[in-house]
């Protein structure tokens, strides 16, 4: 009843951002105050801030997952463009397979996916962490190969390339100077998707023994909860505001205007 | 003169077929190749492997096995916690979509779109440490809810128990709720709503007879996705747990580990090989309804 | 069927500082069909959906056969409606959409589908009333939702720019299609549109609108032929507009002197507002030399783009067969076909 009453205050919209928000701030406040605890004092303070970034391990490990993140972003890039590029300019039969295929990641559990890639590469492919991009890229495809197709469709694809092959311009500057700067929405949502993905990826990473930033929470959280719980709030702060920044900066594509 | 034209006939063919492979298959190839070694060939490889017994000779014993007790609890378990996290977040996550698409404007969507999407995609780890902060023992929410009289630690609560995980699962399962319904949202036009209103429908006859039975396709078929989502979630059960809630993710882990030894060596793939299968139940239907109303949104 | 008359008085509508409706006007008599034309944002369309009630006016009445229902929500209204497109609902059979006003009127099942049907029939579509409207063509699915705005003997039909998503062709055939069933039936109907030929070919009267405001309501004919303003003039057909002085109330005009039709206090350097068909292009010798530019062929008529010495561009549409022999490039003589023209201040 006095809900009924309430929903009649407050416009819906509000109200649904008021429940939102307190779902995810509460918890999240919650638990920075528990990771400003200086228990030594009985005050608050950054000690355990303090203490992450003053550990080597911590900017190794940033360093690590950083990197191995972009090479995740260049190689969905390299392979999907040109992929997708070419399967909506040829009409080709083998798209309804491509596209099919791009979904099959999301039918099968990670931690399946885990088991078998520990027992089916050789050993030049286990040995080297440089399998983790290859085995993020298939992580994120569903989502990565969906937003570029949406970003293609949305545009006069043949009519662009064309023009610009005409003009002069060889494949290769053709999707680099007309084709991707025309998408570039799709292109940026494709990269933070990506990106976002492979920096907090966990548990093929820490199934396959590999150490990432996400994993050696973990291992740190063995030891120094307090620690780990600090960086836990950073990993999941920092993400936040930098993804919300870059997607407000970057102008809507008129495109997909509603009416 | 015929043996002319058949020699000439063979390099044409040949030159033909060249073309046409190029035009239709070459720029497939990079693709092909790296999502075949990288992911066909290890789910091929795995499937294959869970049919083989220790001495590598066919058998079903594998099966058998993994759907016995402790790997049947398991199962269940993890089964369960799928369908109550689905269950939970669905409806609540699908009226905040609602709401978000149809009375926010565009910086809000997107500002909320990035949100849900860093919570249903790298929480994993961060989320389980950031519960275990807000409502471990000594959490503060823990620590606000007592003062407001309800002591959640009275009874057998605690984090990594069934009840536990299912509220710290909801916090990536409604943001992933946010982000797949939305598209069905915004293919309900706006068109439908005002149509109905001019023929005579009030807002409850819009909704019984347009609006729901538009939305609910997709509606269940979210539902479906977050089942599975929930089924294989690991990186938050791994961090809260303590062994003391079978749930098949980590009882593969703890295979794949070497922490749990079993006499069947190639258990853990069988383990998988079921879990692909329900996880296959649920997500096959999914993709196949959300490429059905995709039709309504061309035209 | 009982149609109604719909007045429209001093309706103003504002979306934030944008004046969609200043104090709006219009009356529609029973059985008619009156045709709202204007350049996109000129009100036309805020105009149709203020009627509909599915936006509300700040100010004014709607008022229907002299009953205020300025109030009266949407779905109490009894108006029936076409959308631009993709208004159907895509969960419902051709039958069920169309028979959804009925439903909703509680009007029994076999009698609401046997309602459906002639609709359908009337709109030569009662061989499709199973399907789902996804499987229509858009020309179609248009017929349809006019059926489905029909079904419920609506009091008045309200028409938003139901054939702009359509090809030329279906089009033509469509807005014949509807004046032909609004006239059988008679409904007092308002059609929204920014295509000129379109509002010309089916209504009794076209009204212009500019800016929230109408401008000038009349038949096409006089639309056309006497424009209340220079908007009008210039909005509806094409105008050419001669530089020209006034004097003692007359204009010259390619050395011959004809009545300047004033409207207002026009003085001075004027234009004079001349349609292409009253103008010939010619060998023989007069006073307004003019240089050809371009020759259209239009079939019965070709159209001359021809330039003065003082660098106006002028229009001339001459039936093809006197104009066979004028070629770009050529000097020619322009002459007025009129003795007297509209005039506008500069």
């Amino acid at each position: 009843m006095a809900k009924a009453i309430r929903m009649k205050l407050l416009p819906p919209l509000a109200l649904t951002l008021l429940l939102l928000g307190l779902f995810v701030f509460v918890p999240m406040l919650s638990a920075f105050e528990y990771s400003i605890r200086t228990p030594a004092t009985g005050g608050y303070g950054w000690t355990h801030y303090h203490w992450a970034i003053s550990e080597e391990d911590f900017f190794h490990y940033i360093f690590r997952s950083t990197w191995l993140s972009g090479v995740t972003v260049l190689i969905t890039l390299l392979i999907l463009v040109p992929t997708l590029v070419w399967i909506h300019l040829s009409d080709s039969k083998i798209r309804g397979i491509i596209d099919g295929l791009s979904l099959l990641p999301l039918v099968i559990p990670v931690v399946a996916f885990a088991v078998g890639a520990q027992i089916s590469f050789p050993e030049f492919v286990q040995n080297t962490v440089l399998e983790l991009p290859f085995l993020y890229f298939v992580l994120a495809l569903p989502y990565a190969y969906r937003s570029l197709d949406i970003g293609l469709n949305s545009i006069p694809l043949k009519t662009l390339s064309e023009a610009a092959r005409s003009a002069g311009a060889n494949w290769l500057r053709t999707i680099i100077s007309v084709i991707i700067p025309v998408i570039r929405g799709s292109v940026m949502a494709t990269i933070a998707l990506t990106f976002a993905l492979s920096l907090g990826e966990y548990t093929l990473t820490v199934l396959l023994h590999w150490d990432t930033f996400p994993t050696w929470v973990t291992y740190v959280a063995q030891d120094n909860i307090l620690g780990a719980i600090a960086i836990s709030m950073m990993s999941l702060i920092i993400p936040f505001i930098i993804l919300t920044a870059v997607t407000l900066v970057i102008p809507e594509r008129n495109m997909q205007g509603r009416k | 003169m015929t043996s002319q034209v058949m020699e000439e006939g063979a390099p044409l063919r040949r030159r033909a077929f060249l073309a046409s492979f190029t035009k239709n298959f070459l720029p497939a190839v990079p693709f092909v190749l790296i999502f075949g070694f990288f992911f066909l060939f290890p789910i091929a490889r795995l499937i294959y492997v869970s049919f083989l017994s220790n001495d590598n000779n066919f058998t079903l014993s594998n099966f058998r096995t993994a759907i016995q007790e402790p790997y049947r609890t398991g199962f269940i378990n993890s089964i369960k916690i799928g369908v109550f996290s689905a269950a939970i977040a669905a409806f609540p996550g699908a009226l905040a979509a609602y709401f978000i698409e149809t009375r926010g404007n565009s910086k809000l969507r997107r500002t909320i779109a990035v949100m849900s999407g860093v919570l249903a995609n790298t929480g994993g780890v961060p989320l389980a440490f950031m519960f275990y902060a807000a409502l471990g023992i000594q959490g503060q929410l823990t620590k606000i809810l007592k003062y407001l009289g309800w002591d959640l630690y009275s009874g057998t609560f605690s984090l990594g128990s069934f009840v536990g995980l299912l509220i710290v699962y909801s916090y990536f399962q409604l943001p992933l709720m946010i982000i797949v319904f939305s598209p069905a949202i915004v293919s309900l036009r706006r068109e439908w709503s005002e149509a109905a209103r001019n023929l005579g429908a009030n807002q409850f006859n819009y909704w019984i007879r347009i609006g729901i039975p538009l939305l609910f396709p997709s509606f269940m078929a979210c539902s479906l996705l977050l089942f599975a989502s929930g089924f294989s979630a690991y990186a938050t059960a791994n961090a809260l747990t303590v062994g003391n809630l079978p749930l098949t993710p980590l009882q593969i882990g703890g295979l794949l580990d070497g922490n749990v030894s079993a006499a069947q060596l190639n258990l853990g793939k069988a383990l998988g090989v079921v879990m692909i299968v329900i996880s296959a139940c649920a997500v096959i239907p999914y993709l196949a309804i959300q490429r059905r109303s995709a039709k309504w949104q061309k035209r | 069927m009982s149609s109604k008359s719909l007045s429209l008085r001093n309706i103003s509508k504002r979306f934030g500082t944008v004046n969609a409706l200043d104090n709006f006007n219009l009356e529609v008599g029973v059985g008619e069909l009156v045709a709202l034309l204007g350049p996109s944002g000129c009100g036309k369309t805020t105009a149709l959906r203020v009627v509909a009630g599915l936006e509300q006016q700040d100010n004014g009445l709607v008022m229907v056969s002299g009953k205020d229902i300025s109030d009266m929500p949407a779905h109490q209204r009894n108006m029936g409606m076409v959308f631009q497109a993709y208004s159907l609902f895509p969960n419902l059979t051709v039958e069920e959409n169309v028979a959804f006003g009925l439903h909703m009127r509680k009007v029994n099942k076999h009698l609401r589908l046997k309602k459906a049907r002639e609709l359908l029939e009337l709109v030569g579509l009662d061989s499709h009333n199973k399907r789902f409207t996804h499987q229509l063509s858009g020309g179609q699915q248009q017929r349809v939702a006019l059926a489905r705005a029909l079904a419920f003997e609506p009091e008045i039909l309200l028409l938003d720019e139901p054939l702009s998503a359509l090809d030329a062709q279906v089009r033509v055939n469509l807005r014949e299609e509807i004046r032909r069933l609004q006239l059988s039936l008679g409904t007092t109907t308002l059609f929204v549109t920014h295509d000129q030929e379109e509002a010309m070919a089916v209504s009794d009267r076209v009204g212009v609108m500019n800016h929230g405001v109408l401008e000038q309501i009349d038949s096409p004919d006089t639309l056309y032929n006497k424009p209340s303003s220079t908007f009008v003039a210039s909005f509806v057909g094409t105008m050419n507009r001669i530089p020209t002085q006034i004097s003692n109330g007359m204009v010259e005009i390619f050395g011959i002197k004809v009545v300047a039709l004033k409207r207002g206090q026009e003085s001075g350097n004027v234009y004079a507002l001349v349609r292409p068909e009253s103008i010939e292009v010619s060998r023989v010798a007069g006073a307004g030399h003019a240089k050809i530019i371009t020759r259209s062929f239009m079939g019965a008529s070709s159209l001359i783009i021809c330039q003065t010495p003082d660098g106006s561009v002028i229009q001339a549409l001459m039936p093809s067969h006197y104009s066979g022999d004028l070629h770009p490039g050529e000097e020619v003589n322009l002459h007025i076909t009129l003795n007297e023209v509209l005039v506008s201040n500069v």
